[in-house]
């Protein structure tokens, strides 16, 4: 095997040892919680005490906690995420249903707040202690203070109810046709206010970070022997110090990317966007726990995933930088 | 170290925001607890003037029951001062001592607490502090310890790189080399001097604490018996279109709190940090 491959395998070893942890975790936090799931389920029906203790025993209730462990874990390593008996479904096939959507609101948000965050910041160290720089500081700190839900509140009021201009709840009008042009244009509206809400935060972060980073490349001499080999001034800020600066706005760039799977739940819940978000809160809610802790593990591995193909993207864009 | 706060204080009180932001903040930290106190207002108490505009009775209007929005916003606003304060007490304690620790010894003590780090920052910490909040009901206290839990990576994380560095610095050998014990070493030689990246970073664990039990409360998760801003912001949401002013004053003051502590932090950052302090490109 290559140094490389090496180097993804122990990784993706680490990964699975803390996998590992998140899901004991997780499970064992979930058993924790007070309550009969079966009582929970069925208590309000006049049934009776044989029949719970029957369906305990189907459904492996009333066997130790740590057979049941065991069983949870054996069948998640074979992709089975479990069933939820509040919605009658198979677990994966409902986070099947929501992760696109999810992604649909918050890749956009995140790309468009990334592209604009590097421009913005960039300009802003560019033209450092201007008025220019004052303004970009001051609308990125509001921006990266506003609490998302007020802020959608504040659109919602704004757009939807007083100007009337844009649906504010779901992700498509009720009714209407659900192919073609007309239904992905009716999508686009649905999308514009929960995607300005998303974007508003993390266009101000990205801003924050981009020029902070290049602030901070911007004083290593490598910049002034550039400039004294004679390169133009753009070349030296565009071709060397951005180059560098974007090592941690890629980092944060996949923290981001990878987190997105768990969903903005505030901004999906005030626009009832129907994605991951939406799903574990009303999981939550509902006490439906396979629910939860698959998204806990699915978010989690995410997150693994994202972290380990950036860390290789690193040698890219940094040739000191070898996995071998 | 007398010397240098006095410099730490020139430069932070040349930012103009960061500076506004530290008295803005201390006047809020100062007057909002101590006018709840010295009047007793009570946030409870009804009146027959439901959904009052503001007028000079009651500066921020009335909500549906006609309880005075401004003393309720206050009540609210000594509730998000007390999460934000406590958070970042409980994520410091934990983080100064797990990441002082991590540096210190390496080996496996540095493992097992850097994986426990790594394990929360890769779950999504909000919906795990949203969970537990509702299974086990969403006392304030326990709403604090579950957020305090569960940011203390990012505390232990800096400082850990800091013992690193420091711990092969003269001083510390010095210290080590005339006979001084772990305890001696690691409390009063090392970590007072990882401190100054810290202090930035307390000011934000702080807006975000509060942020985060805002946003619990919004979803209905809070502690019914406390005042919490969050929650006068989602029980005020169906006024929004013909009383702004329900829903709309317990917003802002999230907002200003956050936005507060924010520009503080950053002020801090730059004047704690020599290197962010000189001029540019």
């Amino acid at each position: 095997m290559t140094g490389v491959a090496w180097y993804v395998a122990g990784r993706l070893l680490q990964s699975a040892v803390l996998l590992a942890f998140v899901v004991t975790i997780g499970f064992f936090v979930i058993r924790a919680a007070p309550g009969d799931p079966v009582l929970y389920l069925y208590g309000a029906q006049n049934i009776s005490a044989e029949t719970l203790a029957a369906l305990r025993q189907v459904w492996g209730l009333d066997r130790p906690l740590g057979e049941q462990y065991w069983v949870y874990v054996t069948n998640l390593a074979s992709g089975n995420l479990g069933y939820s008996q509040i919605n009658r479904e198979v677990v994966s096939a409902m986070l099947a249903r929501k992760v696109p959507n999810t992604l649909l609101l918050m890749a956009p948000s995140i790309l468009l707040a990334a592209a604009g965050g590097v421009v913005l910041g960039t300009t802003a160290c560019r033209r450092l202690g201007t008025a220019t720089d004052y303004v970009i500081g001051a609308m990125s700190m509001v921006g990266y203070s506003t609490p998302p839900f007020w802020l959608a509140i504040l659109l919602i009021v704004l757009f939807a109810s007083t100007l009337g201009w844009l649906p504010t709840q779901g992700m498509a009008t009720l009714g209407a046709s659900s192919r073609g042009l007309a239904h992905a244009l009716d999508v686009t509206r649905h999308m514009v206010l929960p995607v300005t809400v998303l974007t508003w935060w993390y266009l101000a972060a990205f801003t924050r970070l981009t020029r902070a980073s290049m602030l901070e490349e911007s004083r290593k001499p490598y910049l002034m022997t550039a400039r004294m080999k004679g390169l133009s001034e753009a070349r030296v800020f565009y071709g060397h110090a951005l180059r560098n600066a974007s090592r941690p706005v890629l980092t944060v760039l996949g923290l981001y990317l990878g987190t997105m799977l768990a969903g903005a739940v505030m901004t999906e819940v005030v626009f009832a966007w129907p994605g991951m978000g939406l799903l574990t809160f009303s999981a939550i809610v509902q006490r439906d726990y396979p629910v939860v802790l698959a998204v806990f593990i699915v978010s989690g591995a995410a997150v693994v995933v994202t972290n380990l193909v950036i860390d290789l993207l690193y040698a890219v864009i940094d040739p000191r930088i070898r996995y071998a | 170290m007398r010397e240098q706060l006095a410099e730490v204080w020139r430069v932070f009180r040349r930012q103009r925001a960061a500076a506004g932001g530290f008295l803005a903040l201390a006047v809020i930290v100062v007057a909002s607890p101590s006018i709840v106190v010295l009047t007793g207002i009570d946030p409870e108490a009804i009146s027959a003037d439901v959904l009052g505009r503001p007028s000079l009775a009651h500066a921020m209007g009335t909500d549906y029951l006609g309880r005075d929005i401004l003393g309720r916003v206050l009540h609210g606003v000594n509730t998000s001062l007390l999460v934000g304060a406590s958070v970042a007490a409980i994520a410091l304690s934990i983080g100064l001592v797990l990441g002082t620790a991590a540096g210190f010894y390496r080996g496996s003590i540095d493992h097992v607490i850097m994986r426990a780090a790594d394990g929360l920052l890769i779950v999504p910490t909000f919906f795990l502090v949203l969970a537990v909040a509702f299974i086990f009901g969403g006392r304030l206290s326990f709403v604090i310890v579950m957020l305090g839990l569960t940011t203390w990576p990012q505390i232990a994380r800096i400082v850990r790189a800091e013992v690193l560095a420091l711990k092969e610095e003269a001083f510390v050998q010095s210290a080590r080399a005339l006979g001084a014990g772990d305890a001696h070493l690691m409390f009063r030689e090392i970590l007072p001097n990882t401190l100054p990246p810290v202090v930035a970073m307390i000011a934000l664990l702080g807006s975000s604490a509060i942020l985060s039990e805002a946003s619990l409360s919004f979803l209905g998760v809070g502690d019914p018996n406390v005042v919490s801003l969050g929650q006068m912001l989602t029980s005020g949401l169906e006024y929004v279109t013909n009383a702004w002013w329900v829903p709309g004053f317990p917003g802002a003051a999230i907002f200003v709190l956050v936005l507060l502590l924010n520009v503080l932090g950053d002020g801090l950052n730059v004047a704690l940090n020599p290197r962010l302090r000189r001029g540019g490109v």
